[in-house]
Formats: structure tokens, sequence, C-alpha cells
């Protein structure tokens, strides 16, 4: 069409906002961080059982942020009880399995947490096996949230899911070698954790990175070769107005840059690995704000 | 999974709103168009119904207002009202909301301090009738020093009020000049009637030179949509800019402003040389024989209309050949056309374009009006009213040149400080206390004219007012009338009961021969008075009035093709043809041309680059002022950038949505610059209607701005909490400088020269300047140049 | 065939499309463009009718112009909720809050609704909205989300929905389709009749005559704005306390976006806990 312009003054609003954007980054980081605790109780590698408390701490401290977020987020936050309501229960609604996953999972983890606690491996192990089921399926409903839109032309592929869940680990790992680290300038020095399980963590890290890259990289296939939204959506939403967050915060912040210093010398560097930890964590955020209100943007003027 | 069904999950649901409490069945019956109305939510019941005309604009809608609960919640359409047809437009809609506006004025109040301070007192009724009835008693002895400015469509009382007092210093500010008065004194000129309504409904062919139907004209727009599907009518339209009926028009022809009269008689020309006119007619009903006047229409040939307008002369030719062999057809014009030096001419030159085809009082042509007089109350005082042409426009300067002595002026229903051309003078002129000692409006709202009044006495507003009224906007005439659903907020006072009150303190015992005509015990008489002293109408018209909104009945209206149907269900027809009996209202009976002509307008044509012929326009969902304050409407509409044409925009350096300068003789604005393929390359326009500087938090979209004498009469949390917009637009009429067309008496808007540049440094958004003694010398200078034209 | 088809796709509270099915009544709307003068009148009856504050619409008319000059045209598009055969927004909702209405209504329960905006996020034609905290008429919901009913309150008592009363130009048609004598299904068979993306599926009871969808399609309308309009969408977002926590408002500088979208959000926080706060004490003593 040569030439056109539209001049109505009806707008909407992005329908979730920054707390979601908040509240996905969190439940991420815990389940990311969970699957590092399970590494030695669950998966019985050692030299990672040290890390496992402190790990599974961090898990549960952020997704207590979860429900107060959420709930905050409502409008009507003194009814969140209706999600749990059984006549207000609604199979069909991705939300309503998040809500059972949202409960359940900081419960399985609290009880695992005890019996890392207590030293009890059997236990440990039996609960952080369904502890890490709900991790991840917290994680992956968040993108299936995200996904069973079919209007959302950059939410609606089934790479949600993984996008999440990779996200998810990355910035895990990413937010608990900060931790650690904190942690390791204060506590005793018998109770410190090596750097070399840090700096593997970091390694994983690393490979998460890849793959995230790989999945952005179809997604950016996908919209390419897209639909009108799709193709729109990626030139006018991702590469405009969430350029920040899309590019300049996921793409080179979260991605390239803690990538170069995994993969060169500089990683020998402690202040290296710190550095591409917090990069990553914060290049996630990125993603979740581009996710979610980007797919709605394009919207808020339809 | 287990399917739920409906009912089911209102059991599940313990709480259910009464949305979900709507039965899970609806009765097998045709949907109604309204005339009932319940609440949504709060009860089921049917709401109280009253009529209701609407007065936003001069076509006086009827329909209904709903009442619950002591408040009005909705206006509509009468389904059944001959005109209406059941609609109503966003205004018509909006209109209830004004009764409950949280920025209305509530209580009389007078002004201390400066004028125009803002700062006001509450006063009784007592207080302030005494007050005024004081000041006019001073001034009996020399009565034609208190003014009156009405700007109502009707006389609200207040001019009965002034022929009670025998003041002949009566301006008319809608009848005198600002609207319609080239049409109406064309019509009256060629047809001895004051309006023309074109049968849009079953027409073939519409030429519309300058009228914005869908936007300004609701009746018409109605039928115009309903030829367009059912009668796949052919829409034709010349304007300066794509209008929304531009734009929606089988073609749009961009004109050179002023050009519209040549180019109706390039087409009746066009017509009469390829022998499709229709003779019979002529030689029948108009006052030239069919030879005089193709031999008066030959010198307009389409290549000088081409010349003049930009329009092909080919496509003059074949739109005028297409018109003439369209049966019916119809041609329809507005301010667009008529609002230009000369614009009686171009009126009558359309009204020649129908009457050579024969297209007048046809089924589809263009109709003679049908209408009922609505009479004044009697007995009633002898008419003081003289209409003095462009007084409106003039009054400012005469009062600052010296020429009228103003001691009170009386202002209803008009807002010059803001509507008026040199609105400026406006301003600086009421503002002066010397010049004029007294100002009392009645404006329910703090308008920017009421601003500077020294004393204001709040009249109620449409839905609590009682009215009558008739509009010639369909094929039958029609009366209708306002009960009001509710009582008026807070003191707020109908002007004819104040000025009965005003009255009886003047003259108390009735000596002085004034209490005689105010002699009604409410305004619900008053219209009773109405309807009887109006010819056609009898015992039952009030009765039906009240319990079905409209008189007469001609029949049902068919909600499906919006038909009128008699009793049998067939339709009803229109009675065309009605000149045929005792031909037209002028003296030879028939129609009565002046020889025709156009001349143009050189000023215009000698445009600099940057120099644009500056129109302003109506939008479809405000009026001038009274909409403005009205939170659905302002939130549709608050701003009105300047319309320019893309292309010269880019050669002049300007931007899309980037401030420019938009000067004229008297000085300059600044606005945004809206850029736009849908406008002829020589003009820019503004919109009307925003751009305030008062009226309340909406209109100004500041719900901060909180004026000290609001008392609340119904807090609006979703004004304090939700309005979100900030930009209230501009108002270009303080800039506009004083065109007056002698002849019709009318503000040439449309042949204003502007300059546009691109904003300077240091210019923002709304800034005005302007320099009231150019505005002061343009007026001597019109003076000199219409000396002896100006009666 | 038709009908096992038909029940297969709906899930949750979804009874099945009605559609042809005999027996049972499909409400629809039909809006002839031709007829459409962009008057707003709909716009202004639907607000007065359910007191919906500033900000939020339940119809809206989209509108653009298209062409060079001086070829050019007027579109106007009205808007609303499309009461999908099959609508995202009920299968979505975690709590039963909205429903499909055996009839042909796409419904809400305000009683029932958190205001979690699943369903907003879920509708494809964005006809939802959440109700601010503050609304005129304090009994009537708020904080909730809200959308064009089909006017089920007027159609139950005989009456067709408030925009289409109002409707000026006679654009908006209203009826049951599967009465074969309705106004609706006379013009579907008669005439062309689109929807809006018909490919997601959701089989919408709103439909048009003459639509002109490239200049009104989603990516279309947002690009092509005017400047002016952006200007006035960035105003809304940053004034409406449209209470969605944190949108982003375009054009301003890339880098501290995120940040400014988080500060905010940190705003809204005490304008929603005044919302809590009176919540509550609403709840507990009122
Ligand atoms: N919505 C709405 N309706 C109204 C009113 C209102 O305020 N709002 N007011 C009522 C009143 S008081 C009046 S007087 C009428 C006015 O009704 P209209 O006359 O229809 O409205 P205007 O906007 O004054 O002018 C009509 C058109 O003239 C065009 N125009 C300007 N110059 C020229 C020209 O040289 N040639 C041609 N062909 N066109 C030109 C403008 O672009 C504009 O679109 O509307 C009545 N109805
Ligand atoms: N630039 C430009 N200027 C124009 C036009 C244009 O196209 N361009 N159009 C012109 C035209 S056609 C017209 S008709 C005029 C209209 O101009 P005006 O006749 O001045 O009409 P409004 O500006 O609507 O002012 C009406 C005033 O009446 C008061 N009022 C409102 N409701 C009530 C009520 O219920 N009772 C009482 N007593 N008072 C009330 C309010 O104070 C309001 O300000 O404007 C003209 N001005
Ligand atoms: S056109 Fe609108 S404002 Fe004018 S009388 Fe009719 S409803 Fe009222
Ligand atoms: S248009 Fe949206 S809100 Fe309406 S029924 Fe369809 S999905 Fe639901
Ligand atoms: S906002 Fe209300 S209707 Fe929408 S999904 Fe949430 S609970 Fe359901
Ligand atoms: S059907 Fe009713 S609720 Fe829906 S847009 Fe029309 S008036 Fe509004
Ligand atoms: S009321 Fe009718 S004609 Fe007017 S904008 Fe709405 S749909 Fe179009
Ligand atoms: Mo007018």
């Amino acid at each position: 069409m040569d030439e056109s312009t539209i001049t109505y003054n009806v707008f909407h609003h992005v329908a979730w906002g920054t707390t979601i954007s908040v509240y996905f980054w969190l439940v991420g980081a815990s389940a990311g961080s969970f699957v590092i605790s399970s590494f030695g109780w669950v998966f019985g590698i050692k030299r990672y059982k040290p890390l496992a408390l402190t790990a599974s701490i961090t898990a549960i401290f952020m997704l207590m942020l979860v429900p107060i977020l959420l709930i905050w987020d409502l409008g009507k936050p003194l009814r969140f009880l209706y999600l749990m309501l059984p006549g207000y229960w609604h199979a069909t609604g991705p939300m309503s399995w998040g809500t059972a996953l949202i409960f359940s999972y900081p419960i399985a983890m609290i009880i695992y947490t005890y019996f890392v606690f207590k030293n009890n491996p059997f236990w440990a192990k039996t609960i952080g096996i369904i502890s890490i089921i709900l991790a991840l399926s917290t994680h992956w409903y968040t993108g299936v949230v995200m996904e069973l839109n079919p209007g959302r032309f950059l939410n609606h592929t089934a790479l949600a899911p993984l996008l999440f869940l990779t996200g998810a680990f990355i910035s895990g790992i990413g937010l608990l070698i900060l931790i650690l680290w904190v942690q390791n300038m204060i506590v005793a020095i018998k109770n410190r954790i090596e750097w070399t399980l840090i700096e593997e963590m970091a390694q994983y890290m690393m490979y998460g990175l890849v793959f995230d890259a790989f999945l952005l990289f179809l997604d950016f296939m996908q919209t390419l070769y897209g639909s009108n939204s799709e193709v729109m959506g990626h030139e006018v939403v991702l590469m405009g107005i969430f350029r920040f967050p899309y590019l300049w915060l996921e793409m080179v912040i979260g991605l390239i840059v803690p990538f170069f210093i995994l993969v060169t010398p500089l990683k020998k560097f402690k202040a290296g690995i710190i550095l591409a930890a917090l990069l990553v964590a914060v290049g996630v955020y990125g993603m979740r704000v581009w996710w979610v209100m980007g797919g709605q943007y394009l919207q808020t003027f339809y | 999974m287990a399917k739920i069904d409906r009912r089911d999950f209102l059991k599940i649901g313990a709480a259910t709103t009464a949305t979900a409490a709507c039965p899970a069945f609806i009765d097998a019956m045709e949907l109604q168009l309204g005339g009932k109305d319940f609440h949504q939510i709060r009860t089921y019941h049917a709401r109280d119904r009253k009529p209701y005309l609407c007065t936003m604009c001069s076509y006086f809608d009827g329909g209904f207002t709903y009442a619950e609960a002591g408040e009005v919640l909705k206006t509509e359409g009468n389904p059944n009202h001959i005109a209406t047809r059941g609609k109503f437009c966003s205004k018509g809609l909006a209109s209830f909301f004004s009764a409950s506006d949280p920025d209305r004025i509530l209580n009389p109040l007078k002004r201390v301090g400066e004028r125009g301070a803002g700062k006001w007192q509450e006063i009784t009724w007592e207080e302030a009738i005494k007050e005024v009835a004081a000041k006019v008693s001073a001034n009996l002895d020399n009565v034609d020093s208190i003014y009156l400015n009405e700007g109502g469509f009707k006389d609200s009382g207040v001019v009965r009020f002034m022929n009670t007092i025998g003041s002949h210093s009566i301006i008319r500010s809608r009848l005198q000049g600002i609207g319609t008065a080239p049409k109406q004194k064309a019509l009256e000129q060629v047809t001895g009637a004051k309006f023309m309504l074109p049968d849009l409904e079953h027409t073939k062919y519409v030429l519309n030179f300058g009228a914005n139907i869908m936007e300004t004209a609701m009746p018409l727009a109605q039928r115009l949509t309903d030829g367009i599907v059912n009668n796949r009518l052919k829409l034709v339209t010349f304007d300066v800019r794509m209008s929304n009926t531009a734009g929606r028009s089988d073609e749009w022809l961009p004109v050179f402003p002023g050009s519209d009269g040549i180019i109706a008689l390039a087409m009746a020309n066009v017509i009469m040389q390829k022998g499709l006119a229709d003779t019979n007619f002529i030689s029948h009903w108009v006052n030239y024989t069919a030879e005089e006047l193709a031999k008066k229409l030959e010198q307009f040939t389409p290549e000088m209309a081409e010349q003049a307008s930009g329009v092909a002369a080919k496509t003059i030719i074949n739109i005028a050949v297409e018109f003439a062999k369209s049966k019916p057809a119809t041609v329809f014009s507005h301010n667009g056309l008529s609002w230009h030096k000369d614009g009686i001419s171009s009126e009558e030159a359309c009204l020649l374009l129908a009457a050579i085809t024969g297209n007048i009082d046809n089924e589809g042509g263009v109709c003679l009006p049908r209408q009922f007089n609505v009479a004044e109350p009697q007995p009633a005082p002898k008419s003081t009213e003289k209409l003095t042409k462009t007084l409106y426009y003039r009054f400012p300067f005469e009062v600052k040149d010296g020429k009228r002595k103003v001691q009170i002026l009386f202002n209803h229903m008009s807002n010059p400080v803001y509507s008026a051309p040199a609105a400026s003078i406006w301003r600086e002129l009421l503002q002066d206390a010397e010049q004029i000692p007294y100002i009392v409006d009645f404006s329910p709202f703090m308008s920017e004219t009421s601003e500077l009044a020294d004393i204001i006495l709040p009249d109620v507003v449409d839905v609590e007012r009682d009215n009558v009224a008739s509009s010639p906007t369909a094929l039958w005439p029609w009366i209708t009338m306002t009960i009001p659903n509710i009582e008026p907020l807070g003191k707020a006072q109908d002007v004819r009961m104040t000025l009965k009150q005003i009255i009886a303190a003047i003259d108390p015992s009735g000596a002085k021969g004034m209490q005689q005509y105010w002699d009604f015990s409410n305004t619900k008489q008053w219209v009773k008075d109405e309807i009887t002293a109006t010819e056609g109408t009898d015992k039952k018209t009030y009765k039906r009035l009240k319990s079905k909104g409209v008189w007469p009945n001609y029949g049902k209206i068919d909600p499906a093709d919006r038909k009128i149907l008699d009793k049998k269900g067939e339709p009803v027809l229109a009675n065309y043809g009605t000149y045929k009996e005792n031909g037209f209202a002028t003296e030879s009976g028939k129609m009565e041309f002046k020889s025709p002509s156009w001349n143009e307008n050189r000023q215009l044509k000698d445009l600099k680059p940057n120099e644009f012929v500056f129109t302003t326009f109506k939008v479809a969902y405000q009026t001038l002022s009274m909409t403005s304050n009205l939170k659905y409407i302002s939130e549709m509409y608050h701003s009105n950038p300047m319309w320019i044409n893309k292309n010269i925009a880019k050669e002049l350096g300007i931007s899309d949505n980037s401030l420019v300068r938009v000067t004229t003789e008297v000085g300059y604005m600044v606005t945004k610059a809206f850029l736009t393929q849908g406008i002829h390359p020589q003009v820019v326009g503004m919109s009307t209607s925003v751009g305030r500087s008062a009226y309340g938090r909406v209109a100004q979209a500041d719900p901060d701005a909180h004026t000290q004498f609001v008392r609340k009469g119904k807090e609006d949390p979703d004004i304090d909490d939700n309005l979100w917009w900030r930009d209230a637009g501009t108002n270009p009429n303080d800039i506009i400088p004083l065109a007056i067309d002698p002849e019709s008496g009318i503000q040439t808007w449309n042949d204003i020269i502007v300059t546009i540049s691109p904003a300077e440094p240091d210019d923002k958004y709304g800034d005005i300047q302007v320099d009231n003694a150019k505005h002061f010398a343009i007026y001597k200078q019109l003076l000199r140049r219409l000396k002896n034209e100006i009666s | 065939m038709q009908e096992e088809h038909e029940i297969r796709r709906s899930y949750g509270l979804q009874t099945a499309g009605s559609k042809g099915v005999a027996g049972r009544k499909r409400y629809a709307m039909v809006i002839d463009l031709r007829k459409c003068i962009g008057c707003r009148s709909c716009m202004v009856a639907c607000k007065a009718e359910f007191g919906i504050p500033l900000g939020v619409w339940r119809t809206w008319v989209k509108e653009g112009d298209k062409g060079s000059y001086p070829n050019t045209r007027r579109i106007f598009m009205p808007r609303l909720c499309n009461h999908c055969d099959y609508p995202v927004c009920v299968r979505n909702c975690p709590t039963q809050a909205t429903f499909k209405h055996k009839d042909g209504f796409v419904l809400q329960r305000y009683n029932r609704c958190i205001g979690c905006r699943t369903c907003m996020v879920a509708c494809p034609y964005n006809a939802r909205h959440l109700i601010p905290a503050k609304r005129t008429d304090k009994n009537l919901p708020t904080m909730v989300v809200d959308k064009c009913t089909f006017c089920i309150h007027r159609v139950k008592k005989g009456l067709v929905p408030a925009c289409v009363q109002a409707c000026v130009g006679g654009a908006r048609i209203f009826g049951d389709m599967n009465d074969p004598n309705s106004e609706v299904a006379k013009l579907a068979s008669k005439e062309t009749l689109t929807v809006l993306k018909p490919e997601l599926g959701t089989s919408p009871s709103v439909s048009y005559i003459g639509g002109d969808w490239e200049l009104m399609d989603e990516p279309h309308s947002y690009t092509n704005r005017s400047k002016y309009m952006k200007e006035e969408f960035n105003t809304f977002k940053r004034n409406h306390k449209g209470d969605a926590f944190g949108d982003i408002v375009e054009g301003e500088p890339t880098m501290p976006q995120v940040g400014q979208n988080m500060v905010g959000f940190l705003n809204t926080i005490p304008h929603k806990a005044k919302g809590v706060y009176d919540a509550f004490v609403n709840f507990l003593f009122k």
C-alpha cells in the first residue's frame, strides 16, 4: 500500500507487564539454582553436595517472592484463593496448572532442604526427584502460559518452554555463582566452596548459553519466515521498542559477552567468571521483558 | 474431560453477578431497536422514560431520557421519530452527562475581585435576582443600552425578555451570522423557504458541495447510508479536505476554496448545452426560460471552472452528465460552499443545478422543508427584534469604537470569547468594565465567556429543561418535546423562571405592563402554551408528545430498513411536489434565481508558496462548546493538529507532528502539524471545539484544574483518576480576523489566508500572539469598504 | 459430522459452537462497513450503557486514511469482542470467571474474576480490558476484567445491543444467525462476510461486509499510526493508571528503558496498595 495513516485514538495496555517479567525471572532463577542443588543429592555428583544447601535456600527464597508478586499483580489480590478452590479451578487454563505447581514446588523444596539439612540421603533423593520435576514443570509452565496464546505472534511457539528452561538454567547458575561468591567471602575458610566447582558451573553455564543461542536462532528463523505479525513484530517490536532488552540486554550483555569471557582465558580470572555470571543473570531478565511484553505490544494498538 | 454445561457452572459459581444470572435461555422474539431501557446490573426494572429533545445542535433530534433513582442514565433516539428513527449522534448520546458534570455551576455566582480573575462568591437567587433587576431598572429609560447576545437556535425566553422591556439591542449570534445565513438567504430568494432537504434515502446521485453530512448532519447521514447500500447511489463530494464524508464518497474532488459556485455553474452550463435539462420544469417553475438560462450560463465554461477550482474540465463534464442522467438526483451544500465571499451566489448555483434537472421537491431530489413553526406563548410582547446583519461580528468593535454604549450585556447560550472571529477582541472588551459595566451570563458551565461575567445565573441543562421544537429534517413535519426526567441539580434554574423573577422584580405591580407576558406557573406551562400557539397542533398533541415523544404519528418505523409503515404494514409515502398546488413562496410563485454569477476571490489566488487558505471545520463528536466537558466525547476528540498536505509540508520543512506557526494578519499561533494526503495543497485546516482555556477539567485535559467555584454536584472518581490525555488542542479564533461578506453578512471563515512556517526555537505548543490593534484596523478597513453595503 | 467436530474443539467452559445447530441460537453481529460513517455513536452508547471508565473500551472504531492525494479514501472499522465460538479467553481463564453462553455470548462473571488478565493475553483481538480502580458508579465492579457482553441484558429483554441501537449509519446489524429470517442471516447468505484473523480458528460471531484488511490488520495499524497518534499512545501509557503495572512507553531512550519501566512499576505500588487497602476495608467493614 503506497500510503496509509491510522488515526484513531483507542489504546490498550500490555496486560502482563513488569511484575510478570520479574516473576518469570525469579521462577527461572529458582529452578536453575535448584537444579544445581540437586546435582549432589539427586544425581549423586558428590562434589556438589556442599553447595546444595545454599542453592536450595536460594531457590526457596526466590520462589517465596513469586506468590507475593503474583498476588500483588492480581486486580483482586484478595481473591487469589479462587485459584485453588475446587469450584473455581479450571482445568483448561494453563494458569490453573501453574498455581498448583507454584504452591507444591516450594513445599517439596522445603521438605527436600530439610532432609539435606538433616543429611538424610534417601529422603533427600526421593523428595529431590519430585522437587526437580516440579522445578522443571514450574518453569516449563511459565513458558506454556505464554505459548498457549495463539494470538501472540512472539510467544506462540513450541520453543517457548525450552527457551524458558534454558534461561532458567543459566540465570539460576549465574545467580548461584554470585551468591556462592558472596558466601565464600563471609563464611569460615573451611566451609568455602571450592573455586573449581564454581568454574565447573560456569562451564555448564557456557553450554547453556550455546543452547540458548541456538534456540534464539530458531526463534529468529521462525519470525523471519513467519506471518505478517511475526515478521513485523520482529522488526518493529523486538528491533524497535524492545531493542534494548532484546538486542542489548539479552543478546549482547547476556549472551555474547559472557560467552566470550567463558571461552577465552578471561575465565581464569575470578572476576571474569563473576562478571559473566552477573551478566547472564541480568541478560536473562532482558529476555523475560521482551518475551512477556513484546508479544503483547503490537496489539496494544489494534 | 467431562463437558461442563452452562447450567452447571452457574451452580459452581457460588457468587454470581447479574450478568451471569441472566437466564440461560432467551425467549424467541424479534429484537427491538429501543424505546425501553434497563440497567445492566443494578436492577432489571424498566427505567423511567421521558421524551427528550436534543439541542446540542440545530437538528433538534427527538429521543428519550431514561432515569433511575433520580438520575438520568441514558439518552437515546426515539425509534418511532420520523426524522431520528432511533438514532442520536455521539453528542446527543452523551448530552445527559452535562447534568451530572462535576464542573457544572450549580449556584448563582457573583464575581469578586477583578474581572476574569476567577474569584467567585456564591449568592442566593434572591440576591441575584434583586441585583440584576436593580441594574435593569436603573437603565430602563435608556433601554437600548441593555444588550442581549443570544446564541440559542431557538429563543428560550431571553429574546422575549428583551421584547418585554422594550430593548432593541438584540444580537442573535447564530441566526444573524455564524451558521447558515448565506444558505438561508439564497433559499429565501429562490424558493421562499429557509431550508432545503436533500432526499438522500431515495436518490441515485448526490452532488455534495462543502457539506460534511456524515459528521455534521446526522439525520441526513443515516439516510445517506441507507441510500448507499439500498439504492447504490453515487456520492460525489467537493471539499477542500477529506472529511469523513469526502473519505467515504465514491468520489472526492478536492477543490480550491471558494470555487464551488463556478463548478456548479459550469455543470449547469454543460447540462443545458447537452440538452440534458428538464425544460418542462424550467418553463413552469423557473423565472427564466431554458433558452435564457442556457445563454446566461454559456460564459461559465468547464475550462473556466477548471482554472478556478483545479478540478479537470473533463471531470466536471462527466459529473454533470452523470448527474443530469441519474434520476432522481440531489444536491446539497453547506458551510464549505457558503462561507466565502459571495456565498449566496454559489448557493443559488447549487439550487440551479437541481432546478434545471427537475429535481425539486420530488422523490430523491431537493425537497422543500416540512416543519411546524413553534410559536411563542400568547399573548406575546411586540417584537423589538430588528435583524441587524453582522451585528454579532461588529459588536465588540463598535463598542470599542464608542459607537454603542452598553450598560448591561446579557449572554445566553453563546460563547463568543471562544467561538467568534477575532475572539481576542471579545475577550478584551468583556474584560473591560468601563466599556461594559455589567455582564450577566446564564451558562451552566464556566465557559471562556462566563469567566468574564459579573454574575452568572446558572441555567438548567438540556435534560432538565422543558422544551419543544420542530426542525425540517424529515419529509414529514414533526414536533418533539422534552419533559425533564429529573429535578435540576443543585440550585440551577431554568432561564425562563429566572427572567420571570427578574420581570416580577422590575415590574412588581404589573403597572409597566410587563408581567402579563410572564404569567406562567412553570416552564411546563410555558411549553404547553407554545404548543397551543403553534399552528397545526390540536388538543391531542401534548398528550401524544408526552407518551410518544413525537407528534404527529405517521406510522411505525421498520427497524430493519427504516421505512415508515402504516397500520397495514405498508410503507407510507411522503408527499412530494408540494409547490405544485400554490407555487413557491416567492412573488412569482416560481423559483426566482438572480442572474447566475460568480466572482472570483482574487485575494486567494495570489498565494505565496508558504501561504495557504485556512479552513476550520467541525468533527462528528463535538459541538462548538457544549460537548467539550463531556468525558466520553473529549476522550475521543481533544486535540486538533493542523492538517497540511504532506508533499507541501515537506517542501516547507515541516515534519509530521512538529510545531508550526500559523500566522495571519493579526498574529500567530503555534500548533502541531498533521501531515496528510487528504487535503488540497493550498489549504491548511484545523477543527474547532477544542483548545480551551476554561469549561472544566475534561475540556482542559487537566484533572487537577480545580476551579474554586465548583460545588461538586456529583463526584466523578473516573475523571480524577483515569483522565489520561493531556493535549487539549488549540483554538484558532483569536487569530482569525474579521472577514465579513456584505451581502450575506456572514463571516467568511473559509477565506482566511495564513502563512505557515516551522515554529521558532522558543515557540511552545499553544502559544498565541495577537495584536488587537490590528484586528481593529481590519475592522476599520472593512467598514470603509462596506460602508454603503452594511445596513 | 459438523457437530462432532465442534464438540471436539470446545474445551472447558465453552458450550459447543451453535452455528447452524438446530434448536440453538447463535447471536451474531454483522458490521456493514459500507454504512459505517465513523460517527462513534456506538462507542459513546456502549460507554454510557455500562458507565465504562476512561481509558478502556468495549468497542471502538478503527480509522485510517489510504491513498495519495487526490486519490484517497477513509476507512472505518468498528471493533468489539467477537464472541468467538472457540474463545481462547475462556479456555485460558483459571477461575471459570469467563464462559461461553449456549446462545453465543461470551460472558464474564465479575465476582469470580481475580483480575489476573490471562484472558486478556489470550484474546487475539484485544477485546478485553481491566476496569481501573476508580469508576463513576461505586457499586459497579473494579479491577476485574470486563468485555463486551453483546448486551445480553438488553437482548434478553428483546432489545438490540446498545451500540446497534445507536448506530447512525445502520452499519451494525444484530440477530440470530440460526434464524433464516433474521437480518443477519439474510446478509450472511447475500453478502460476502469476513471475520478477523480467521486463521486462528476462533470462529468469530462478528463479521464484516467490505473490510480493508491490509489497512486494518494488527501490525499495519500499529506501524502506520500517524505521529500524533504515537504521541497520544505514549501519553496514554504514561497517564492512564491502567494498573497493568509497568507498560513500556515507546520512543523513549532505549538504554534506560528497562530501568524506567521498573520505576514506572514502582510508582504504581502506592496506587495499588491503596486499592488493596480500600478493598480490605470494604470487605471487613462494609
Ligand atoms: N458534529 C457537529 N455537527 C454539527 C455542529 C457541530 O458543532 N458539530 N454544528 C451544527 C452547526 S451550528 C452548523 S452551522 C453545521 C455546519 O455543518 P457543515 O457546514 O457541514 O460543517 P463545517 O465543518 O462548518 O464545514 C463543512 C466542510 O467545508 C469544507 N470546506 C471548507 N472550505 C471549502 C470550500 O471552499 N469548498 C468546499 N467544497 N468545501 C470547503 C470543510 O473542509 C468542511 O469539511 O453543523 C451542525 N452540526
Ligand atoms: N473557527 C471557527 N469558529 C466557528 C465555527 C467554525 O467552523 N470555525 N463555527 C461557527 C458556528 S457554525 C457556530 S453555530 C458557532 C457556535 O458558537 P456559539 O454560538 O458561541 O456556541 P458555543 O460555543 O457552543 O457556546 C454555547 C454556550 O452556551 C452555554 N451553554 C451550554 N449549555 C447551556 C444550557 O443548557 N443553557 C444555557 N443557558 N447555556 C448553555 C455555554 O456557556 C456555551 O459556551 O461557532 C462558530 N465558530
Ligand atoms: S445530530 Fe446529535 S447533537 Fe444534533 S440534535 Fe441530533 S443527536 Fe443532538
Ligand atoms: S474476541 Fe477475545 S474476548 Fe471475545 S470471545 Fe473471542 S477470544 Fe474471547
Ligand atoms: S482476569 Fe478474570 S476472567 Fe480473565 S482470566 Fe483472570 S480470572 Fe479469568
Ligand atoms: S454489544 Fe453491548 S457491550 Fe458489546 S460493544 Fe455493543 S454496546 Fe458494547
Ligand atoms: S455508530 Fe455505526 S456508523 Fe457510527 S461509527 Fe459506530 S458502527 Fe460506524
Ligand atoms: Mo452553525
